[in-house]
């Protein structure tokens, strides 16, 4: 991997504060052009990760290279091309959404005119046009959030770091959000986006890397996750006859216990054997009522993981 | 993943450094947009703008009959001005890093390509001209108190530029601790310590250190009396005797506060009063001759030239031979020996700029050290 790749080379980065060690020993890599998950419980190390990465904090141990530069020893070069949207609000109350875009613009070294025409092209894609000359305390949650991209967007970054871009959004919102960084990575652009919400980052990201406990513990293409092993459920009417119908397959399979209705959960290989599944019980009468991947192909990865969530 | 173990980085192919000046004035414009749409800062000018003009109308009261009027309530009004502003000064400066740290916004600034220095640069010249507000609204009596004459125009200027700067050290003390500290409240009561430390501080240092610098002394003193032999058995002096010059030598413990008064330079009081040039009178046209209460005004200073001449006689240290004149003339008014008051500043600035430089090494991003529970976002 040389220089020119652009995009984030992480390889053996460990933080302590204090007693605590936030981070043992991550690798990550985030391509150009792609959306990159990271994700891990609570406490894993995301956040850390992410203020390393927006050169904010200095590993102990490790390299890191963001857009093709060292942030302990280039922190300019990398800020010039880094957007950063942190997990905290961070609003200037009494400014309008304008001037806040405007100011940050002239921080990154923009000249009025560009900061301005482009704080203006950035209120219109995060839906905000309506808002840009109110202040920034009129802002709902999620509005205040959709202003925080646009902030991390204003100098046109080719990496973007978003740590849980989506908390407070309305269905409305993600889908905007969704579409944006399919388009900005479309651009060439090097997205990273820490979240919980598995289900979401399913649609959006191309790539995942799993942390717990400081430690990077898989990486893997939405790809090779939609491939893997995945448990589904079925509902059936009535459930007896579907439990016969599998026990006659040799299908293994448990009662969900989670759920308001009755449902059976089955352990499967590849699509291949889920539509064969499902054909072969229609095909014995079963009366099938719902067949359905239990949950995203990264919420499988990352239960299947077993990491400890506290 | 990668096959190169140790990626060597990039040239830099383009400057990416703000321009000083205009990085300074985005942050100095944030601040002030800030201040101008809050409340608080409002509040503080109308309280501040009610406490002058009493405190104005009160000393007009009490001294109008006085000589020299004007150059009182001038004097006054400084010192008065140099006393709030010292306590404006770091509620407007004392929070600045650390109110943003809590409010999530430092680290988006530190993201940017600004440096700490100008951060702290555009956070000091916006709580310096938040403060120099208050010196502004003061005006109206400074002029008033100006037309009553008697304030040449040295004076005058020389006042209001040291009463400027003495807030904008306040102001660069609370700024520099603002970066330090990590809780706004912390910050501000330090900001106030240190100030307290300068402004009281030193004269409470003073005035113990006198007992280290007693010395015992022959001191020689010299009145004007009438002759043992024009007075009658009931003490009564004979109408046509002349008095005559008695001297009187004895000892006590004196201290030589001359070699202590360094101690009071980096009071603020100090450094202001001592830089004023206030035009003393010709020396003899007070008192100074027997019974010569009638010729010429009396020397009234105000509350400032007080100061400055206390710090003046410090400096001289003890008076071992009080000539009859002295005795007579009452207050006289000592002429400037050595300024003091560029070691005072000295001082100041050497305290404020050491708070500034370990504030901007603290903002300097990547972190390798976090102060306990800072939380960088």
């Amino acid at each position: 991997m040389t220089n020119d790749y652009g995009g984030i080379v992480v390889e053996g980065v460990a933080r302590r504060f204090g007693t605590v060690q936030a981070i043992r020993d991550i690798d990550f890599e985030a391509p150009p052009g792609e959306v990159t998950a990271l994700i891990g419980p609570n406490g894993s190390g995301k956040t850390t990760l992410m203020l390393i990465l927006a050169s904010l904090l200095a590993p102990d141990l490790g390299t890191v290279r963001v857009a093709g530069f060292d942030p302990v020893s280039h922190p300019a070069e990398v800020r010039s091309r880094v957007g950063w949207m942190p997990d905290t609000l961070g609003v200037w109350d009494s400014l309008t959404s304008l001037e806040v875009l405007k100011t940050l613009g002239a921080l990154y070294g923009m000249s009025a005119a560009d900061s301005a025409r482009r704080a203006e092209e950035l209120l219109v894609s995060v839906n905000l046009t309506e808002f840009g000359r109110q202040p920034a305390r009129v802002l709902s949650r999620g509005q205040q959030q959709r202003l925080s991209l646009a902030r991390a967007l204003i100098h046109d970054p080719a990496v973007l770091l978003l740590d849980e871009p989506a908390s407070g959004l309305d269905p409305g919102s993600r889908v905007e959000l969704r579409s944006l960084l399919r388009s900005l990575a479309a651009d060439g652009k090097t997205v990273v986006v820490s979240s919980h919400v598995l289900s979401e980052l399913d649609e959006i990201a191309d790539r995942a890397v799993f942390v717990s406990r400081g430690q990077s513990v898989k990486s893997q293409t939405l790809d090779e996750a939609g491939s893997q092993t995945r448990r589904y459920y079925v509902q059936a009417e009535p459930m007896s006859a579907l439990a016969e119908a599998l026990q006659s397959y040799g299908v293994r399979f448990e009662t969900r216990g989670d759920s308001r209705r009755e449902e059976f959960l089955v352990q499967l290989g590849s699509t291949a054997e889920a539509s064969w599944l499902l054909r072969t019980l229609v095909m014995s009468d079963v009366i099938v009522t719902a067949f359905a991947p239990a949950g995203g192909a990264l919420e499988e990865t990352y239960m299947s993981l077993d990491t400890d969530r506290r | 993943m990668s096959t190169v173990t140790e990626p060597s980085s990039p040239q830099p192919v383009r400057t990416v450094a703000l321009p000083f000046r205009s990085a300074v004035r985005t942050i100095f414009v944030l601040e002030m947009k800030q201040r101008l749409r809050g409340k608080g800062w409002y509040w503080m000018l109308g309280i501040w703008f009610v406490v002058i003009g009493f405190i104005f109308v009160l000393g007009t009261g009490v001294i109008g009959t006085m000589d020299n009027q004007g150059g009182i309530l001038f004097d006054l009004i400084v010192g008065f001005v140099l006393l709030f502003g010292l306590l404006v000064a770091p509620g407007l400066s004392a929070n600045a890093v650390n109110g943003d740290r809590a409010g999530g916004t430092l680290a988006i600034l530190q993201v940017t390509l600004i440096t700490p220095g100008q951060l702290l640069a555009g956070k000091w010249l916006a709580s310096w001209v938040g403060s120099l507000a208050f010196l502004v609204l003061s005006c109206p009596f400074i002029f008033w108190a100006l037309a009553l004459g008697g304030v040449n125009l040295p004076e005058a200027l020389v006042s209001l530029v040291m009463l400027a700067v003495e807030l904008g050290v306040a102001c660069a003390i609370g700024v520099g601790v603002s970066s330090l500290a990590t809780r706004p409240l912390f910050s501000i009561v330090s900001t106030y310590m240190l100030v307290a430390l300068l402004a009281v501080g030193t004269v409470i240092v003073f005035g113990l250190s006198t007992l280290l610098v007693m010395e015992e002394r022959t001191v020689r003193s010299s009145y004007y009396t009438y002759p043992e032999s024009s007075i009658d058995g009931l003490g009564v002096p004979a109408p046509d005797a002349e008095m005559e010059c008695v001297a009187q030598t004895y000892t006590t413990d004196l201290p030589d506060t001359q070699y202590i008064t360094w101690i009071l330079a980096a009071n603020p009081f100090v450094v202001v009063a001592d830089a004023v040039p206030y035009t003393l009178p010709e020396p003899g046209s007070t008192g100074g001759q027997p019974m010569g209460y009638s010729t010429g005004p009396f020397y009234t200073p105000g509350v400032m030239e007080t100061i400055s001449q206390g710090v003046r006689s410090a400096q001289a240290g003890p008076d071992l031979e009080v000539t009859c004149e002295e005795s007579m003339g009452g207050m006289q008014p000592l002429p400037q020996g050595v300024p003091i008051w560029p070691l005072g500043l000295g001082i100041q600035l050497l305290l404020a700029g050491g708070l500034l430089l370990i504030g901007r090494r603290r903002l300097t991003m990547p972190a390798r050290r976090l102060t306990q529970g800072t939380r960088i976002a």
